[in-house]
């Protein structure tokens, strides 16, 4: 070659590597860049520079161009027909593992094999960009994935941590016996908010925080169950007004409530997961304390019980010691009698509990069917004591047997027994209801003492035996008659109205009466001895009864 | 003093690993969000203060501490003494709310002209965040004239300019191609690069637009 050829040779091997350069600067730069389009902007606006074409445009990943035969040349590329254009070549933008689409360049003429290479290379380090670029943009979501996976981690533990330092200081509260004010002290400081415990009536039991209502607001008894009832249809706290409440009512009987006074309803969840905390401890405490006192109250119960029949006097005492309770005081044992206008024997119950509390007359209470026994530790005045379970009835009847008074424990089952038959005596001399004191009752002291029954019933057979005779042959109600009519001194009015019959129809039972005995009611003592044989015979009524 | 006479060959630092610059380079620095930006921005000053350069940055990143911070305790007394100026764009490139490419090279002929022959400066590293163009400001479209006609100043005096662009900002392809054509440097990925694209400012001036 001589020297002038060697100088073009040099001379067209330097712009070769000054263009290789080139692309080795706008790869560098694609492989920087940070989208595909600005990766096909480059390869596209860098086409004139590398050879005398133009770039007619880009085809991605199988999209429509508009260019004939572009999608039949694939992945190794190939001749295109384009409009205007004397020649078109599809050069694939691909990497080794990878195909993209094409890169669409024309020119009037076919360029020379030199700038085929390079725009060749051109598309190749498109398609190696475009993969480097889709392969960052992969781990980008991934890392965007992970970093979500990651925070929502972080959120979940974060969540957890937090309720079990909820769940830290509840139990430390449970374990240490704080009560009531306890569970509140410890929502509050939990929460940041007041906190309120009610019972299930809506009466405060504790508070804690700021701002206490005084007079505590009491909602209406229909408000009150209609919000009690809409929180048990649901798992979570419910708001009420201005608090978030949550319920305390292990196996769904409501024991408590606790709420929290949010009136800017600014509780979040992790106050709400507090609360809910603060439920479920407030709901282990009141069960034991309930459990507690059912327990108290099946020892004072079996202890009546055994009082009652006669027990071992040792260990009733041991008993009442263990209870608090001074069993050597003097009592008397009342037999309580009654019913609510509604409600069943545990309203009664509750209701006698109560007023012997607040009377007070004694705490050893047990029911017995339909009655309650009390055993009176004081001397109170028991009128108003029947009167004081009335109101906590809230109307209804009740009537009380009293025994007499028992100076030691041997002598309760006999005031017991006289507390009973004092009862039943006042339901078969169909007296008003009212209290009936065994010392009280006159002459059915004496016949309940009496031990031969038999010489009794003699007596009421020798007064009264037609009568009762004529009363069982004909269901006849004349011994009744008889009975209230001396009852009441004779008097015609009185007898009527406590009979309940008209005054005609007791002047003919008195004729009847007359006629059956052959007796003059009149005479003084045909009188006391007939008025005798009925309560006699009550008496008698009322011991085979027993 | 005329800064023509004073550009010399001796090659400088850059503040990166085996990366030297020379007295009249134009480079155009690419690099993706703030963290990629100081890898460059930051050894760059702080050479440049060390050397005892006169240091213009002009700033589009309102937050100037995190740089500064980067820079290290020395950076107070070179910002006392005038030997470093940190300005932001909005002074710097469109204190009237227009861009003006006369304008703009008036601000560096002053900024460089007078640290040079006023100051005594030896040596002027500029440093511009050019993400101010970015904005739908009036005569940004000119960014390329005015990046070209900054190659004929650059040899006035003994200086350095460095362009810096956000690949995650200057999203357009063909912009890019623009700024490579306008540097004879280019920075990418830590290697300074004479730049095969760049277009001589006279040849690229005369091309129709």
């Amino acid at each position: 070659m001589s020297a002038p050829e060697l100088d073009v040779a040099h001379q067209l091997s330097r712009g070769l590597l000054s263009t290789m350069r080139s692309l080795l600067v706008l790869g560098q730069l694609m492989t920087e860049s940070t989208g595909e389009r600005q990766i096909l902007d480059l390869a596209v606006t860098a086409v004139p520079s590398l050879a005398r074409c133009r770039a007619v445009g880009v085809e991605r990943d199988g999209a429509p161009t508009g260019v004939r035969g572009v999608d039949l040349v694939g992945a190794a590329g190939g001749p295109v027909e384009l409009p205007a254009a004397g020649w078109g070549w599809a050069y694939p933008l691909g990497s080794r593992t990878a195909h993209f689409g094409h890169l669409v360049v024309a020119a009037d003429d076919e360029p020379s094999g030199e700038e085929q290479f390079l725009l060749r290379a051109l598309a190749q380090q498109t398609g190696a960009a475009l993969a480097n670029q889709r392969l960052h943009a992969q781990e980008q979501a991934t890392a965007s994935q992970l970093s979500v996976v990651n925070d929502r981690l972080r959120g979940t533990v974060g969540a957890l941590e937090r309720s079990m330092e909820i769940h830290a200081r509840l139990t430390a509260v449970a374990v240490s016996g704080e009560g009531h004010d306890g569970i509140a002290r410890a929502v509050h400081e939990l929460t940041g908010l007041p906190v309120a415990i009610e019972d299930r009536y809506g009466n405060l039991r504790a508070w804690a925080g700021p701002n206490r209502p005084d007079p505590y607001p009491k909602d209406a008894a229909a408000r009150r169950e209609a919000m009690l009832r809409r929180a048990l249809a649901t798992t979570r706290p419910i708001r009420d007004g201005g608090s978030v409440v949550a319920l305390a009512h292990p196996q769904g009987d409501i024991l408590g409530v606790i709420m929290l006074v949010d009136p800017a309803g600014s509780c979040g969840e992790h106050e709400l997961i507090a609360l809910e905390h603060g439920a479920t401890i407030l709901a282990m405490e009141l069960a034991r304390v309930r459990s507690l006192a059912e327990s108290e109250l099946r020892i004072r119960r079996d202890l009546v019980d055994e009082l009652l029949t006669g027990t071992d006097e040792e260990s009733a005492l041991t008993r009442a010691v263990a209870l608090g309770y001074d069993l050597l005081r003097p009592h008397r044992v009342l037999v309580i009698e009654g019913r609510a206008r509604a409600g069943d024997n545990d309203t009664f119950f509750q209701a006698v509990r109560h007023a012997a509390r607040e009377e007070p007359a004694g705490s050893l209470l047990m029911a017995r069917g339909s009655q309650v026994v009390l055993l009176a530790d004081s001397e109170a005045d028991w009128e108003h004591l029947r009167c004081a379970v009335l109101r906590e009835l809230g109307g209804g009847r009740v009537r009380i047997g009293v025994g007499e008074r028992c100076e030691r424990i041997a002598d309760i089952p006999r005031s017991y027994r006289q507390a009973r038959l004092a009862t039943r005596l006042l339901a078969a001399a169909e007296w008003d209801d009212r209290v009936v004191r065994f010392d009280d009752l006159g002459v059915y002291r004496l016949l309940v003492g009496i031990e031969d029954t038999d010489e009794v019933e003699r007596f009421v057979q020798r007064w009264i035996g037609a009568l009762l005779d004529y009363d069982r042959q004909r269901s006849s109600d004349l011994v009744r008659t008889l009975f209230h009519y001396l009852d009441q001194g004779g008097r015609y009015e009185a007898t009527a109205s406590a009979l309940i019959v008209h005054r005609n129809t007791l002047k003919y039972r008195l004729q009847r009466i007359r006629q059956i005995t052959g007796l003059d009611l009149s005479d003084p003592e045909t009188s006391f001895n007939l008025q005798l044989a009925t309560r006699a015979w009550q008496t008698l009524r009322v011991l085979r009864a027993e | 003093m005329d800064g023509d006479g004073a550009v010399t060959d001796a090659s400088i630092t850059m503040g990166q690993p085996g990366v030297t610059i020379r007295p009249g380079d134009h480079i155009c620095a690419f690099y993706r969000g703030v963290v990629q930006r100081d890898d460059v921005l930051v050894p760059y000053l702080r050479e440049g203060i060390l050397a005892g350069d006169k240091c213009i940055c002009v700033m589009d990143d309102p937050d100037t501490e995190r740089v500064l911070g980067a820079l290290g305790p020395d950076v107070d007394r070179s910002l006392r003494s005038g030997q470093f100026d940190l300005m932001c764009s909005d002074t710097a490139y469109v204190p009237c709310g227009y861009f003006a490419v006369e304008e703009m090279l008036g601000f560096w002929e002053h900024g460089v002209g007078d640290a040079v022959r006023q100051a005594g400066y030896a040596f002027v590293r500029a440093v511009g965040e050019m993400t101010w163009a970015l904005r739908d400001l009036p005569g940004v479209e000119d960014l390329v004239t005015y990046e070209a006609r900054l190659n004929r100043f650059l040899p006035r005096y003994p200086q350095v300019i460095l362009c810096l662009y956000d690949l995650e900002r200057f999203t357009d392809g063909r912009v890019l191609m623009e700024l490579l054509r306008t540097h004879p440097q280019v920075l990418l990925s830590g290697q300074l690069l004479e730049n095969p694209w760049y277009t001589e400012p006279d040849d690229y001036l005369a091309e129709p637009r």
